[in-house]
């Protein structure tokens, strides 16, 4: 999704006569894969990482069957550092202790994955993240919003870093960061490579952490999130969102998200979806009053 | 290469075939035949020698020559909803005849009898279609709106992705694929509305012809189809208003004599009104919404002697988008032509074309409205055009009435400005400028027809294009990777102004031949090569308004196809009814595809994304028409197919395209009650599109990403499509001067919910539910009521 307006925009065209509907749909079941779920954040505390098997229908909402058999490491190669991750309670983790965090800004990190007897690498490097100045909000009826929804469209107010292209991948989160609730994408201040360069985070980017379907509503909390990222994690990010907001006339057509997990093992034969990610992030939060 | 000798060679016989064969005494009769009514020139009359196959017909100007022995000759004119007109002619010298046609008024008897000479059965021509405006009016509407796209949907091979998507697709090619012409410029947008109605408006234009196989040599640029759209002269005889009131948009039109007889013109207008209407109801973000397009058509036509007839003719359309100062976007076309028709003898024709066209867009974003005190200003722009310059000579030479001539040469110079985007917060700018580019395509052609017989006729000629990408500008050199994946830039090299980066030449044969087994039964044979230099690139359900087009480069190689057809074709005695029947078979090359998440808007580096296929696509395609009595239409279907082969992907096998449709079937009923009333139908059933559908899912940061783990792209269906339209005309009491006419519609009549697309996606209120969601663009009964009058 380049820009949310077109889109709205779009909505509206069609929004005259479309309509959407939940349907029953017939696909054959899938082939399964391992799926790495693996991003390092700058964030304190600990790290995890999850392995699971990909579930054999969109449909089923059963959770993915949790890989608890691998081994995996996680190698600062810049500081030629190593933490091996421990599985346990559904994930593997590893926890540097206190207020340490295993992520610092320029490192290069490697992840090792081995699995059914195969070693699966990829590596990811952090990059520098500009903090969340303010979160601002404001009210809208329903005949004013332009999805027709009464609530608290809420703002982030941030800037990008001066210098080079910054790429960022924003979230936010209703009440808690168990709940997640907006995606979005950003080059600089805007969406494109060499525009933007330090600029006030452009309206789109600014507005991107309210669902204008469920705008926030009173006593609730906004919790906004940039993450920094390298620009393979960014193309990664970038094709996660469009396949998640496809729809409409012009939809995208479904293109599987492409893996960075390498199996290195000589005749290896197990294919590894997921991504290994790293990110330098940055939070802020505000409760509706 | 050799085979294109042979073919040179045997060309070169006919001509001196045709040259020497008839020495006997013989003259010619030419002129134009035009509307008794308005002088509007008419097209495809048949002009014949009344009780023989003797015979022509008009051109796209309403000119015929016909080269007969010395003697008396009685001369028929015939067309459809025309009386026919019979002249005897006394030959004893080259003469002029020109023939003004009266509009039939026993429209609703079974006795109008069209002519001969422009029946399918009797044309060298297959897989052509022509639809004149009456036709059009006919068919039911969308929203009460003559529609001429939506028309051309209802011809066997003509199909679209859906409901609403831009463009169209004839036999298997995509939707770039076809060369819209207006007045003979090209069109690079053919909707408005991102594809609700087309930008022709209807009171402006006055036929189509849609080619879809067996091309003449002097059409090319586009491999799958022509669509060849004439605007109306404007009535020679009297000032006159004609428009419409209806529920999306209104029209205008006025047309008039600047020289009563010799000179006229026309100024048509549209613009939508949604918004306006809207206004009273829109608050907040709302408030100040933008929503509409608006077209104007001009056309001036001038007699300058006998000889010698000039027309002008102009477009201009914008679709127009935005909230207030925040959101500004606007598109569309914008097309002028020149056209000069000279006469150098009773024989010879030329008709001069130049013209200009320009598809822009703009898109303006700035934070004015909803600034914060303490916010910087901010805005930004992202502009992007193609426009093209043309001059198109092209020669009819009218032998004798077995040997016609058409010959010509063509020149399209393109620049490309693909995209500019610039952005500025406060006083700093900040801008990304992809390169201009610049091709120049021509070409140059030579076409025989030739009878021989009443039983056997050939249409054959060759055309010789040439595309040659230009300087000024980059050329970019990439590595060869694994296909499917995006390529590394190895290198490049500045160009100067014109010189040449790349060239690409092709012979192009075509030859269509008919044989007659009866005066009613004919079977025809088709075969064509075409290429294309122009591409759009759009990796959606169907093309946005922002999808540039790009010339090939050297690292796009033009499109090449080669299509093969074999038609019959029934003219029931009587004349009531035809028939026809359509085999094709279409080959195409270096069709353009693109690896999993192309970026394809402000790329530089584009190239490095796309990938080339191959096509195929092959069907039959029946048709079957009534066109005279009081219940008219037609019903066609075609069962066909379309595929491609991408290296890099779908495991590079076979795959169905997008826009396959396996079943088509199109009914259009008109009955006539009275001279005042009448009822029209359609009825449309598709097979659904292929989409590719998830077959598992991912759990990554929270999201479930859907999966299709077989890796096959289109390996499924959407549900089959159908929707019936009905629509009542009721004409108001003739009055002296006014007429004016309601007309009552009403769309997908039981309101079925169509898939348009399938996509997967959590459920909005329990993000725990996984949910495949069906979307329906139209998904309810829509009525439309229009009042159109003429003044």
């Amino acid at each position: 999704m380049k820009n949310i307006r077109l889109g709205l925009l779009i909505a509206m065209v069609a929004g005259f006569t479309a309509c959407e509907d939940t349907i029953d749909l017939q696909v054959p079941n899938g082939t399964t894969y391992p799926v790495l779920d693996a991003w390092i954040t700058t964030e304190a505390g600990p790290q995890t990482i999850r392995l699971t098997q990909s579930v054999t229908s969109y449909t089923n909402s059963t959770p993915a069957p949790v890989l608890s058999d691998a081994t995996i490491t996680l190698e600062d190669l810049t500081d030629a550092k190593t933490y091996n991750f421990a599985f346990s309670n559904g994930a593997y983790s590893y926890d540097p202790g206190g207020d340490q965090s295993i992520g610092k800004v320029g490192h290069v990190y490697k992840l090792t994955v081995q699995y059914k007897g195969e070693t699966f690498e990829a590596t990811d490097t952090i990059k520098r993240v500009p903090s969340i100045d303010s979160i601002t909000y404001e009210f809208k009826k329903s005949d004013e919003s332009a999805s027709g929804k009464e609530g608290y469209y809420a703002y982030m107010n941030a800037k990008d870093l001066e210098g080079g292209n910054d790429y960022y991948w924003i979230r936010s989160y209703r009440n808690d960061r168990q709940h997640r609730n907006t995606d979005i994408y950003a080059i600089n201040g805007a969406f494109n490579d060499d525009v933007a360069d330090g600029w006030v985070f452009i309206q789109p980017i600014k507005e991107g952490i309210t669902d204008y379907d469920k705008p926030y509503q009173k006593g609730e909390k906004v919790i906004a999130r940039i993450a920094s990222l390298s620009h393979p994690s960014y193309y990664f990010i970038q094709q996660v969102i469009d396949q998640l907001n496809s729809g409409g006339l012009f939809a995208k057509v479904l293109e599987n998200v492409k893996p960075n997990m390498v199996n290195v093992t000589t005749n290896g034969k197990v294919k590894m979806l997921g991504w290994f990610g790293a990110s330098a992030v940055s939070f802020k939060e505000k409760v509706i009053e | 290469m050799r085979k294109h000798l042979i073919l040179l060679l045997s060309l070169g016989c006919f001509l001196l075939q045709g040259l020497t064969l008839h020495a006997q005494q013989r003259f010619t009769v030419s002129g134009y035949v035009k509307d008794q009514q308005n002088g509007e020139s008419l097209i495809g009359i048949s002009v014949s020698k009344a009780g023989t196959s003797l015979g022509t017909v008009t051109n796209e100007y309403g000119f015929f020559s016909l080269t007969l022995p010395a003697g008396d000759h009685e001369l028929q004119f015939s067309y459809i909803g025309y009386a026919t007109i019979k002249q005897t002619i006394h030959l004893t010298r080259n003469q002029q005849l020109n023939i003004k046609l009266e509009k039939s008024s026993s429209q609703l008897s079974e006795v109008v009898v069209s002519g001969k000479q422009e029946k399918a059965v009797n044309t060298l021509n297959t897989s052509i279609n022509r639809l004149d405006i009456a036709q059009m009016k006919k068919m039911p509407t969308f929203l009460g709106e003559v529609d001429v796209l939506r028309s051309i949907q209802t011809l066997p091979g003509v199909t679209t992705v859906g409901e609403g998507a831009n463009g169209f697709n004839v036999r298997g090619g995509a939707t770039d694929e076809n060369l819209i012409l207006l007045d003979e410029a090209p069109l690079y947008n053919s909707t408005h509305m991102l594809g609700f109605f087309s930008v022709f408006n209807p009171d402006a234009v006055k036929s189509l012809n849609l080619i879809k196989g067996g091309f003449p040599a002097e059409y090319g640029g586009r491999t799958s189809s022509v669509l060849d759209i004439r605007m109306k002269d404007g009535d020679n005889q009297r000032l006159g208003l004609t428009g419409g009131i209806g529920n999306i948009f209104s029209r205008l039109a006025v047309e008039g004599p600047i020289k009563k007889d010799e000179s006229s013109f026309i100024v048509a207008a549209r613009r939508s009104y949604v918004d306006v209407l809207f206004k009273p109801f829109l608050k907040g973000d709302m408030a100040d919404t933008k929503l509409y397009f608006y077209d104007v058509t001009a056309k001036g036509n001038f007699k300058l002697n006998k000889n010698n007839t000039l027309f002008v003719s102009g477009y201009l359309g914008r679709d127009v988008f935005g909230f207030g100062n925040d959101v500004n976007m606007n598109w569309g076309n914008t097309t002028g032509t020149i056209r000069w028709n000279h006469v150098f003898n009773n024989r010879l024709f030329l008709n001069m074309t130049t013209f200009y066209s320009k598809y822009d867009y703009s898109l303006k974003f700035s934070n004015e409205d909803d600034k914060q005190p303490n916010e910087p200003d901010q805005s930004s722009q992202w502009t992007s055009n193609i426009i093209n310059y043309g001059l198109k000579p092209s020669f009819t030479y009218y032998l004798n009435t077995s040997n016609s001539f058409h010959f010509g040469v063509q020149a399209i110079y393109y620049t490309f400005k693909p995209g500019k985007g610039t952005g500025s917060q406060e006083n700093a700018n900040s801008e990304v400028v992809l390169n201009d580019q610049h091709a120049l395509e021509s070409a140059v052609y030579l076409d025989h027809e030739f009878k021989p017989s009443k039983k056997f006729g050939v249409q054959y000629g060759l055309r010789f294009s040439a595309y040659q990408y230009l300087g000024k500008g980059t050329a970019y050199y990439y590595n060869d990777t694994t296909w499917g994946t995006r390529r590394r830039l190895i290198g490049s090299r500045e160009y100067g102004n014109n010189e040449l980066i790349k060239g690409y030449y092709y012979l192009e044969p075509r030859i269509s031949a008919k044989y007659s087994i009866t005066d009613n039964h004919a079977v025809k044979v088709a075969y064509a090569r075409t290429t294309q230099f122009m591409h759009q690139l759009s990796n959606t359900a169907s093309p946005t308004p922002l999808d540039i087009w790009i010339p090939s480069t050297n690292n796009i190689e033009p499109q090449v196809a080669d299509q093969y057809t074999l038609g019959y074709f029934y003219d029931a005695p009587s004349g009531l009814l035809e028939l026809s029947a359509e085999l094709f078979y279409k080959k195409m090359a270096h069709q353009v595809d693109y690896i999993d998440n192309a970026n394809l808007q402000l790329n530089q580096y584009i190239e490095a994304d796309l990938l080339p296929s191959k096509g195929r696509a092959y069907g039959v395609e029946l048709m079957a028409k009534k066109e005279v009595g009081a219940t008219t239409g037609w019903v066609s279907y075609t069962l066909s197919r379309t595929e491609r082969k991408t290296p890099g992907i779908s495991g590079e096998e076979w795959f169905l395209n997008r826009y396959d449709r396996t079943h088509n079937l199109n009914v259009v009923v008109s009955h006539d009650f009275s001279k005042r009333s009448s009822l029209s139908a359609n009825f449309v059933y598709a097979s659904g599109t292929p989409g590719t559908f998830a077959d598992s899912r991912l759990e990554y940061q929270d999201w479930d990403i859907p999966y299709n783990s077989t890796d096959k792209r289109n390996n499924y269906r959407l549900p089959a499509f159908h929707r019936l339209d009905l629509s009542f005309t009721r004409k108001g009491k003739p009055h002296k001067r006014w007429q004016g006419e309601w007309v009552f519609s009403l769309y997908n009549v039981y309101a079925r919910r169509n898939a348009y697309t399938i996509y997967f996606q959590q459920n909005d209120d329990d993000p725990s539910k996984k949910e495949a969601k069906r979307l329906s663009i139209i998904g309810s009964i829509l009525p439309g009521i229009t009042y159109n009058f003429k003044f």
